[in-house]
Formats: structure tokens, sequence, C-alpha cells
């Protein structure tokens, strides 16, 4: 393998008495699809944030592309794609504006792949955000996220946002692309369902500490399922993607 | 609690509890003034900056904040096209009657309470008449109306303010022409009275068609002139990163002030043709204009130094900003060149307004009279000067309001904000007697006079203090580079040199001294907390 994409080494975070990450050292190989499992609340949004750099290591280091994101934030964003839960576009803005103001920090941006997307995603350019269906909201950050080829992809419980047909039909194969041209992509979700349909790698998380994390197949050898996986690690049942 | 009514009323009791115990504290002050240290009887001499201070300032305070909290305006969005009453009661098992009945009923009582109980308990100037019914109806009226108003939904975004403004204006000429023709407190009542119902019928109208979902879209007709504009007009791409998010300020915050300023300028200026015959009165005038782009701008600074308006109660930096690839000081780049053009457009608007206004008005020579005296009194250069040297100052005063709370609002931290209001609340009601206090004090006067080199002298030294500290900080945390601070350290000595020219240029007498001139520029042109913001955002940024 070669150096890690992201490293987490002894990461703990409090918010007033709650610890929302306890010594969670984690470490992700470039060219995989990493799936971050956990119930809500387990810390998998907080851990996101520090690689982004939105939240400051308080003790334990993080490292992404081997550099730290709240030191050089440039550095460390240009490269990264980010799907953010809080689908927080701005809702004055046009897709075709979005598009355009978006393009500019990103020198790797590909035009014809964007307005692939557009079309993929049925997005008219004119619409402007805050008229679009929350699916549609999710469309457009998905397209801003993929549109300059990022070699991380980070994508936080894109399943709260994204409509069944484009988690099934779109999310799925542009994830396979991404880790195909070998690109690292990682997701957090609640639903083992769809962690199972395209991780190669899963961390599963519980009140801020990590309880397993290993490869998909090793898993899958070791426990019947994912869902008994964690049962058994977690302690609760997962929710099935049919309900989220 | 188990009628709709209490669950409504304690609603507005629970979210605004800390307003509603200030307005009664207020009350409760200026009762106790009344009653406890004035003697019965004594008449009372008031001044107009005392009465502005104690009753008129902090009555319209209360009066525009109980109009916010009624209409739910601090939760709706004023420029949208939907109502702006919560959608989420419109689930509630209650009739419209109901959801329109009680806030009104609310409304209008906090109303005519507020205003009765200003009328009873607030110290007013003895000999001047002071009518008690029809000003509490006056207020209830302006309340259920701006209620009826607020949650109509309408056709087109932006409609929602322009036909509350024209409304509300419209009643308010009512009044004034009532008073003009000096009409009786029973004539003002039969006025006023019937505003209330008719309010209700229109509000209650409104609620129902936002409950039912019925939002008229005019937007039809724009709409697809703006898709046709999309699909003829493919726009380049930003030549940089800085451009993009100096276009999203821009976009996001940039007309708020020009529209402002817009807004009030022709009312302003509409007075000239009032002021034909009275010169100090079109100078009165002129001022007003003048001084509205830095007065508006304080206010248009608030929406600009919060990280996230669209969310409510959040200070934080939203992702989506938060993640762009941009230094923290790119970001604050981007507001200020944001908040320069904003500047700009809005004394545009008034450069332009202002000569058409005293041409058409006819009131063109009282102003060339008076600077023709200026001329003959202290020559062309200096007049000249004089003039260009008033409208720069208002010009950067307009932009220094619009950018010098950014270092407090982007901390993102409630209580830094919350704290930073209070102190400036209480300053500016200290202002006023301490004011008072020094022109009353000849002896105050002289010790001021006497120890203003030490106290110009102690806030530069506080000013470069913070500025060193502020360096060091951006300098440790990597947020601006060696050239950047050098490049900005250097604009501002050339900045203070260049006022200082001008200032020792002005005033050439041996009563001022020029190291005073200097003092001066130093603490004039600004330095700490602007640099600050990057700081500010920094620690919000990344928490």
């Amino acid at each position: 393998m070669s150096e890690s994409v992201i490293s987490v080494s002894e990461l703990t975070r409090r918010f007033g008495a709650t610890t929302a990450l306890d010594s969670v050292s984690v470490s992700l190989p470039h060219g995989a699809v990493y799936g971050l499992v956990g119930a809500n609340g387990a810390g998998k949004t907080t851990l996101i944030r520090h690689i982004l750099g939105l939240l400051r290591a308080e003790s334990g280091s993080v490292r992404v592309f081997g550099l730290d994101p709240v030191a050089d934030p440039v550095a460390v964003l240009s490269r990264i794609g980010y799907l953010s839960e809080e689908n927080d576009l701005p809702g004055w803005m046009r897709v075709d504006e979005l598009i355009r103001y978006t393009s500019a920090f990103y020198p790797k941006w590909d035009d014809a792949y964007a307005e692939e997307l557009q079309r993929a995603f049925a997005l008219d350019p004119a619409a402007k955000i805050k008229d679009l269906s929350r699916g549609q909201k999710a469309r457009a950050g998905l397209l801003i996220a993929l549109a300059h080829r990022p070699e991380l992809l980070v994508l936080d419980e894109p399943s709260s946002g994204l409509d069944p047909i484009v988690r099934r039909d779109i999310l799925g194969a542009v994830i396979r692309t991404i880790a195909d041209e070998g690109r690292t992509v990682l997701f957090s979700s609640h639903l083992l369902d769809e962690v199972e349909q395209v991780a190669d790698h899963v961390t599963m998380i519980s009140h801020g500490r990590i309880v397993l994390s290993a490869p998909l197949d090793a898993i899958k050898e070791s426990h019947r399922s994912l869902n008994e996986a964690f049962i058994a690690h977690v302690g609760s049942a997962a929710t099935p993607a049919a309900e989220a | 609690m188990r009628s709709p009514a209490l669950a409504i009323g304690w609603e507005f009791r629970r979210r605004h509890r800390w307003g509603l115990i200030a307005v009664a504290g207020y009350l409760f002050a200026v009762a106790a003034i009344r009653f406890l240290i004035l003697e019965p009887g004594e008449p009372v001499l008031v001044d107009s900056v005392r009465f502005a201070a104690v009753v008129s300032v902090p009555l319209t305070t209360t009066f525009v904040y109980l109009l916010a909290v009624f209409s739910f305006g601090f939760s709706g969005d004023l420029a949208a096209r939907h109502s702006m009453y919560p959608a989420r009661m419109f689930t509630l098992p209650v009739t419209n009657a109901a959801l329109v009945g009680w806030p009104m009923l609310y409304g209008t009582a906090a109303m005519a309470i507020l205003w009765l109980a200003a009328r009873l308990f607030a110290v007013w100037p003895s000999g001047i008449e002071i009518p008690l019914i029809w000003p509490a109806l006056l207020a209830a009226a302006l309340l259920a109306w701006t209620q009826a108003l607020t949650w109509m939904p309408y056709g087109l975004p932006g409609i929602r303010l322009i036909v509350a403004v024209l409304c509300l204006a419209a009643l308010d000429t009512v009044v004034l022409l009532a008073i003009h023709f000096k009409a009786g407190e029973p004539r003002m009542v039969a006025i006023l009275a019937p505003q209330v119902p008719l309010a209700y019928l229109v509000a209650r109208f409104a609620v129902a068609r936002a409950r039912r979902g019925e939002v008229p879209d005019w937007r039809g007709v724009f709409g697809r002139l703006a898709s046709n504009a999309v699909r003829t007009r493919r726009r380049d791409h930003f030549p940089s990163p800085a451009r993009a998010q100096a276009w999203f300020e821009w976009r996001r915050h940039g007309l708020s002030l020009p529209a402002l300023v817009g807004l009030l300028l022709p009312f302003e200026l509409a007075l000239l043709w009032l002021a034909k015959d009275a010169p100090a009165f079109v100078f009165e005038i002129l001022f007003l204009a003048l001084i509205t782009p830095p007065f508006m701008a304080a206010f248009t600074a608030w929406t600009v130094s919060q990280p996230n308006p669209q969310v409510r109660d959040s200070y934080g930096v939203p992702p989506f900003i938060a993640t762009r690839p941009l230094t923290s000081a790119e970001l604050i780049a981007a507001k200020l060149k944001m908040a320069m053009w904003s500047t700009l457009a809005a004394w545009l608007l008034v450069l332009v307004a202002m000569p058409l206004a005293l041409e058409w008005s006819g009131t063109w020579s009282v102003v060339t009279e008076r600077a023709r005296h200026m001329n003959d009194a202290i020559g062309t250069p200096r007049a000249a000067t004089v003039v260009l040297l008033m409208l720069a100052g208002f010009i950067v005063a307009t932009w220094k309001q619009l950018v010098q709370s950014l270092h407090i609002g982007l901390t993102g931290r409630e209580w830094i904000v919350k704290g930073s209001v209070l102190l400036t609340l209480t300053f500016l009601i200290l202002l006023g007697p301490i004011v008072e206090w020094i022109i009353d004090s000849p002896s105050v006067q002289r010790a001021l006079w006497n120890a203003l080199p030490l106290i110009l002298a102690g806030l530069v030294g506080l000013k470069m203090s913070a500025a060193a500290w502020i360096a060091t900080r951006l300098d440790r945390n990597r947020l601006l580079g060696d050239r950047a601070l050098v490049a900005g350290a250097a604009c501002w000595v050339l900045a203070v040199f260049a006022l200082y020219g001008v200032l020792v240029w002005f005033f050439s007498t041996p009563f001022v001294a020029h190291y005073l001139l200097a003092l001066i520029a130093i603490l004039a042109v600004p330095l700490a907390r602007i640099s600050a913001a990057p700081l500010a955002l920094a620690w919000n940024r990344h928490r």
C-alpha cells in the first residue's frame, strides 16, 4: 500500500461533558472506498469535520495528504470533494452560477464532466437552488463535489439527502469509477446495506471509539453479514436501508 | 396547557422572554423615575436630548421589536414569496381564525399596553398635551397591518417589503393629515378603530391561502427570460478564486446597502420641495441625506458579519464556505472588497440623486450661494479641500461601518456577539448624559482639553499594542504571509501620512500642535479591528 491519504492518530474531542471522539486512530491508504458506519451521534460527522479542518484537534493529530488541514486548508481542501450532510448550498444561486462559482476554486475542474453530471442529474441550469427539492439539492451538491475529479471524495451521510434512484443507480457507479481511477472515497452512513454494496473497507464507530476497522471481505468471513458484525461490535441493530 | 390560545401565547413568552423582560424593566424604570424620584405636581422641564434618550428612542425601539415579535419577523424571510407565518403551525389542529386571532390579539394588546404604560408612567415635558387613546390604537393598527401584509403570500420575491412599506406609509399619512387638520381624539379613534378588524380579515385570508399552499407565481415571464438568458449567454469562468469569492459576497450582501439608501433617499430629498424658502432647512436635509449611507451601513454590517444568516441561531461558518479552498484572510479580503463596492454604489446613488433633487426643487441656488460665501471666506483650494475631505470622510465612514464589526460577528461565539451588542447599547445610552455633563461643566471641559494629548496618546498606544498582538497572531497562525503583513503595514503608514499631510495643510495655525494631528491621523485610519477579522474567522472556521 502507498502513503496514507488520511492519517488520524489518537484523536480525542469533547463538547462540554460529551466525548464525541475518544482516542480515535485511523489510516486510509490511496485508492479504495471506505465506509464509516455508526449509529446517529456515534461521532462520524465529528471525525469528518476534523478531516476537513472544520474542527481543530484538541489532542492527537490529523493529517490529510500528509498535511494539517487546519494549518494548510487551501492545499488540503483543493484536493477534496465534499458532500455535506447539512446540504447548505446557497439558496439564492442558480445551478449554473453554483457551477461557475465552484469551478473557480479548482484548477482541475472538468467542464465536460460537469455538463455530463448536470444532464445525468437532470438539473436545470436556470433553476434557483432554493427552488430545488431536497434530492435535487443533494444532486447539485454531489455535482460540485465530483466535477473537479478530487483525489479524495468525502460524503457525509449521502443517503440522508439523495433519493433512492440516485443512490442506487448513480452514487454506486460514481464511487466505483473514482475508486477504479485510483482515487479515494470516504463515506459515512448508518445504512449497512448501502455500505455493503460499495465499500472495500469498513470502519465502525460507536460512542466516539473505533470498534472495528477491517476490509469488508474479512468482516464477511468472520461474520455472516455486516449487520451481524455491527450487532456484535456495537450492540444494537443498524438501520436497514429500506427504513431510511 | 390545554388551549391553543395558551400554547400560542406561551410560545411568544418563552421565545422572547429576555426581550419582554427588558421591556418590562424599562417601563418599571421610567415609572420609578416618575413616581419615586419626582415630586407630585412638580413641573417637568425636559430637553429634547434627554427626552429622546429616556423616552423616544427606547419607545420606538420597543415598538419595532414588538412588530418583529408578533409578526414572526425574527424567523421569517421578508424577501421570500411564501407567507412569513411559520409553516410548522399550519399543521396544528386549530382554525385559521385561531391561528390569526391569537397572535393578533396578543400583539395589539402588547402595543396598546406599551403606549398606555409609556403615556402614564414616563416623564413627559410639562405643557404639552399628550393624547391617551388614539396613539395606542395607531400602534395596534400598525401591528395588525404588518401581520396581515407579512403573512400574505406574494407572486414575486421582494414584493412583500414594497407592499408593506406603501400600506403602512399610507396609514401614517392619513394620521399625519388628521393631525395637520387638528382632528380631535374621537375623530382619530373613528379613523383608527376599524383598522384592526379590517387587518384581521386580510390576515385571515392570507393565512388561509398560505395554509392551502396557494402561493401565486408571477415569475413565469421572468423565469423564461432568465432561462433564455442562461441558454444564450454562457458566462466565462472567474479569473481567480478571489474574484469568485468577491462575486459571492457581492451577490449575498452587496446590494443591501444601496437598496436601503435608495429606499430612504427619495423621501429625504422630497423634503427639499418644502424647504424652498428656508435655507437652513435645505442644509439640514442635505446633511440627513449625507449621513444616510453610514447610518444604514451600521445596520447592514450586522448581516455582513454574520457568517450564516440563512440559518437561525447559527453563528458558525456554514460547511459550504468553510470548505472553500481559500485562506481565512482571502475570505475576509472578499468581504472587504464587497464592502468597498457596496459603499461606492450607495454613494453613487447619493451623488446622482442629490444634485438632481436640488435642481428640480429649485434649491440649487441656496447651495451655490453658500459655496460662494465659503469660497470668499477661505479661498478656493481650502473650500474645495473641505468639500472633498467631508465627502471622503463620509465615504470612508460608510465603508468602516460595514467592516468594523467583522471581528466580532465572525468569531461565531454567541456570548461575544451578544456581549458586544450589550456594551454598544450601554455606551450609546450613557453617551448622551456624559456629553451633556461635559457641555454643562466648563471645569470638566478645561480638564479634558488639558488632558487631550494624554488621552489621544493612550488611545494610540492601545491601538498599536492591539495591532502588534494581532500581527503576531496572524503570522504565528500562518493566516497572512510576511509579505502581506509588510505590505498591509506599509499601506496603513502611507494612509496615515497622507491624512496627516492634509490635516497639517488645512489646520495651519499655531493653536493646534502637529503632534496632535499625527495622533488623530493614526487613530482615524482603521487598523486593529480590520486586521483582527481573519483571526476571528479562523477561530470560527477551525473550531
